[in-house]
Parts: structure tokens; sequence; C-alpha cells
């Protein structure tokens, strides 16, 4: 083993050290979006972004895979900096809405990324029906996007993201746009697909039992500044099936992250009570 | 469309028109008009049987300005609308040209070009033509090169690409419907206005010169002929356009619009 290679293995996939991120700085629409922001997170981890909406999630999404860049402190991704870590596609990212490309067929919006990347067509072709094999999509290939519904839209988005089998997934409410019985379907095939290839995943979402069944740990954020006031662990195991959502475990870690939620929703009260 | 539909579609139009055309008839005989006044169907029929090749041979001279308009306006709205994406003055420029587009009579333009070329040249119609869909063109285009999905641009920018892929992998196809809507719009609009800058004078060989010229003769029947031969041109513009749309929906499920001006 090279010495690159025992660093990697104890490399942290995610170090987040003391970020703050100011949109419109000096300007009367300045916005205070995330302050002295910590976390790290170690590879194969599944922590999710939880908090009232405002609070920063996605801007801490954004600046994780290079979207934007922090007003102060740093990002580092697979031990080195966000951007260059984007630069080498480290990452794949989801977002609310599948945003597949009209234009392009099932396949070919799953080989968009390895098209940049500079991959030969037969390579990129078979990866591209590797993934919708892993989705469950294998038929829908020649399928134009509008002919599919929601939840199929969001696996090829899946799909697309874990085309290059980046190491990190990001994904913004990726869910959030599903119907129940889809969206706990597809949490299950994510933490399988995640699980078989070992990738880390930052989640946001706005559900608490979503967070409590697909999460190593939850990260709860408050607003004004976007501050993390905890962090909960779930300790629900690696082997999470349908009976998981009926486990004593799972209610214990839904409650954990309620109360954590209810404490911020205490101080804004306290802290509008406080400014008047 | 499905055979049953289509007829459901054609059946009332066309009885609705032969309809028409036998009450026109009807009217002309029965209150015995004078053909000055209005003629009737069957003596227009017989004068555009009678001066088929004349009717021809001036659809063919407007339809050319049409064309040639209608592709240089094309040409030139691309050309200019990435021009403007490229130096990024796309959102300053172009709601203001949408409206001006709307609120102008720009036609009149055309005497201004008659008087810059010879009388027997056909560039000042075809200039007319062409700066007409130059900004139908233009407005669309720019529209659909600037309206990119957000979550386009930044799955674009996870992926590291360049600023030549983002405009080749997204904003250009983004663009494409936008350029069918517009020829949707251009194609008619070109015939219709290659007709009014005949009127204007300049060369005598186009229908639009040939329709108020004979009406001057009092040759009425003749003149309607030639108002036959305009509306089989519009027609062959607009079956372009039917057709540019047609490709549109195959190519997308629900088209997305472009702007309507
Ligand atoms: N590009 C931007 N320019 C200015 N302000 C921004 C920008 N992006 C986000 N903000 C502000 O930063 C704050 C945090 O936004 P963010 O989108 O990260 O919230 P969020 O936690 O993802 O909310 P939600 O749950 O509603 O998605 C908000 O007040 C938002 O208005
Ligand atoms: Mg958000």
């Amino acid at each position: 083993m090279t010495p690159n290679k025992i660093l990697g293995a104890s490399m942290n996939a995610v170090v987040i050290n003391k970020v703050t991120k100011v949109f419109n700085p000096d300007k009367p629409n300045q916005v205070d979006a995330l302050l002295d922001v910590d976390l790290t997170i170690a590879p194969g981890e599944f922590v999710s972004l939880i908090g009232p909406s405002g609070c920063g999630k996605s801007t801490l999404l954004r600046l994780i895979a290079s979207l934007i860049g922090p007003t102060a402190g740093d990002v580092l991704v697979n031990g080195k900096s966000a951007a260059q870590a984007r630069l080498d596609q480290d990452y794949g990212m989801a977002f609310q809405q599948a945003g597949l490309f009209d234009w392009r067929s099932v396949v070919k919006n799953i080989e968009l990324p390895l098209e940049l990347k500079g991959w030969d067509k037969a390579k990129r072709r078979a990866r591209a029906h590797e993934m919708l094999a892993l989705v469950k999509l294998p038929e829908f290939a020649g399928h134009m996007p509008w002919q599919l519904s929601g939840g199929m839209q969001q696996r090829v988005a899946i799909a697309r993201a874990l085309a290059s089998h980046p190491p990190l997934l990001l994904m913004d409410e990726p869910f959030g746009a599903l119907d129940e019985m889809t969206r706990e379907h597809m949490q299950a095939e994510l933490l399988q697909i995640c699980a078989a290839s070992n990738t880390t995943v930052v989640f946001v979402t706005h559900s608490i039992p979503e967070a409590a069944y697909l999460s190593d740990r939850v990260v709860v954020m408050s607003p004004r500044p976007g501050q993390i006031t905890e962090i909960v662990d779930v300790d629900l195991g690696s082997d999470r099936d349908e009976g998981t959502r009926e486990a004593d475990a799972f209610y214990d870690s839904i409650t954990a992250i309620r109360e954590a939620l209810r404490g911020i929703e205490h101080a804004e009260i306290r802290g509008g009570v406080d400014d008047r | 469309m499905n055979p049953r539909r289509a007829i459901d579609v054609a059946v009332p139009p066309a009885v609705f028109g032969v309809l028409f055309v036998l009450t026109w008839e009807a009217i002309v005989q029965g209150f015995d008009l004078k053909p000055y006044f209005l003629p009737a169907p069957s003596a227009i029929w017989n004068a555009f049987v009678d001066n088929f090749d004349l009717v021809r041979s001036a659809a063919f001279a407007s339809g050319a300005n049409a064309l040639v308009g209608l592709l240089a306006g094309t040409l030139l709205g691309i050309s200019v609308s990435f021009l403007l994406m490229r130096f990024n003055i796309l959102n300053e420029l172009v709601s203001p040209l949408a409206i001006a587009l709307n609120a102008v009579p720009i036609i009149v333009l055309v005497a201004v070009f008659q008087n810059m070329f010879a009388s027997t040249s056909e560039i000042p119609r075809r200039l007319m033509v062409m700066l007409i869909v130059f900004f139908i063109v233009l407005v669309n285009v720019a529209k659909g090169l600037r309206q990119v999905h957000a979550t386009h641009l930044e799955l674009m920018r996870s992926y590291a690409a360049s600023p030549l892929a983002v405009l080749t992998k997204t904003r250009i196809p983004n663009a494409l419907p936008y350029l069918f809507t517009a020829l949707k719009i251009a194609a008619p609009t070109a015939v219709i206005t290659a007709f009014v800058s005949e009127y204007f004078g300049g060369r005598q060989n186009g229908l639009g010169y040939f329709i108020p010229s004979n009406f001057a003769n009092s040759k009425n029947a003749v003149a309607w002929a030639y108002v036959i031969g305009a509306c089989l041109l519009g027609l062959t513009f607009y079956l372009i356009s039917v057709v540019l749309e047609s490709i549109i929906k195959q190519r997308r499920g629900a088209a997305p619009g472009g702007e309507t001006t």
C-alpha cells in the first residue's frame, strides 16, 4: 500500500472548519447565512442536516460542493480544498427537483457527468446501464425524462449523481417532492446503494423520520445566523429495513431529534421576547 | 393526431368554407352586384385559372423575398443573441426590445430602404423581412439561452464543466425549442411583411404590387386572383411553421413556450 492510500484510509470525507457565510456583505440585504460552523464527517458516514427553513442547510451543502465559497473558514473534501474536489468531480449531487435535461434520454442524462470527465462512449454507456440497473430502471434507458414519474426521475437523478462512483454524495431534499410511499421506498434503496458502495452522504431534509431512518448522525441547525445547535447520534445499526421503522430505537431517535428542534423554537421565541 | 380526430377537426371549417363561398356567389348573383364592387367566386376562379402563370410568378417573387428575409433574419437573430449572451447584456437589452417590437410599426422603414437602393432592387423588401424576422428570433433565442434551469447550471458547475460545455450542453439545447417557436411565428410574418413591403413601391413583380394595381385598373376579378395567390403562399409558409411545431412536439413531451410576439 502506498503512503497515499494509508493517508486516504484515515482521511475525513468532509471537514468544515469555522465556516462563516455572509450573503451581500455590507449591503442593506446582508444575510448572515452561517456563523462559525464546524463539522467533520467520516468516510462512509450518512449525515443529515435538519432545521427550520432558512437556517442555511442548502448553503452548507453548496459550500461543501464548492458551488459557492465561504466568507471565512475553509472546507476540505477528501483531504483537498472543496474547489479542487469539485474540479476532480469527487462528489455527486442531487436536488429536490430531479433536474434531468429534457432533451437527453434517460441513459444520456446519466452519461452526462462521465461525458464531461472525458470517458469514451462505450465505457460511459456501460456504466450508465449499470447505474440504471442499480436504481431498478433498466428498461427505461431509451425513455425521455418527461415519460417518467417524479419518483422515477428522482431515481435517474440519483443514478446520475453516483455514475462516476464518487466517494461523496450531496443531496438537498431529494425526496421532498415525492409521496410518502415512494419516499420510504427510495430511502431504503438509497441506504442499500450507499452501503454497497461505501459512499459518504450529506443529506438535507425537513422530515424528522427520514433523518432518523437514514442517518448515522443528524445535525440540527438554527437560523439567524445559521449554526449547529446539536448533533444527534442515531443508533439503529447498519442493517436497516422496513422493520426499523417500527423499532423502539427509531422512535427514540425521532424524539431526540424533535427535542433538539424544539430547543431551537424555544430559543427563537425567547429571542423574540428579549428583543422587545 | 389520429385520423378520426383529424376528420373531426377538418370538417367544420371545410363545411364553413364551402357555405361561405356558396353564399357569396348567391349574394353576388341574387343582388346582381357589379364586378367592380364584388366579383363572384366563379369569376375570381376563372381569372385565377386564366392568369395562373402570372399569379404563380408573382407568388414566387414575393415568396423569394419572404424566404430570403426569413433565412437571413434567422441567421442574424441567432448570431446576435449569442453575441449579446457572450457580453452579458441579454437581460438589459432584450426585454425593452421585445416591448419596442410590439409597440413600433417598423414596417414603415421599408420606405427608408426603398430610398437607399435602386427602384429595381429586391433588397429593400428583403431587408425589411429580415429585420422583422431578426427581432422575433433574437427575442426568443435570447430568452432560451438565458432562461436555463438554475438546477442545470448548478449541476454543470458541480461537474466542473467548461463555459463552452455549458453553452453546448445546456444553453443551446435549451434555446432550440425557443428557436422553433420563433420560426413558427416568423414564417407567416415574413410573407405578410413581403406583401406589405411591395405596397410601398419599388420593383413591380410581387403579389403585393399586383393586387392594388389590378384594383386600380378596375380588373377586380384579376386582383382577387392574386389574393388567392397570396392566400396560398401564406398557407405554404404557415405549413412550414406547423411542421416546425410538430418537430418541437416530437422532441419534447410538452414544448416550453417562447415569446409569442
Ligand atoms: N444566493 C443567495 N443570496 C442571498 N441570500 C441567500 C442566498 N442563498 C441563500 N440565502 C439566504 O441564506 C439563508 C439560508 O438559506 P438556505 O437556502 O441555506 O436555507 P435552507 O436551510 O436550505 O432553507 P430551506 O429549508 O427553506 O431550503 C436564507 O436566509 C436565504 O435567504
Ligand atoms: Mg434549502
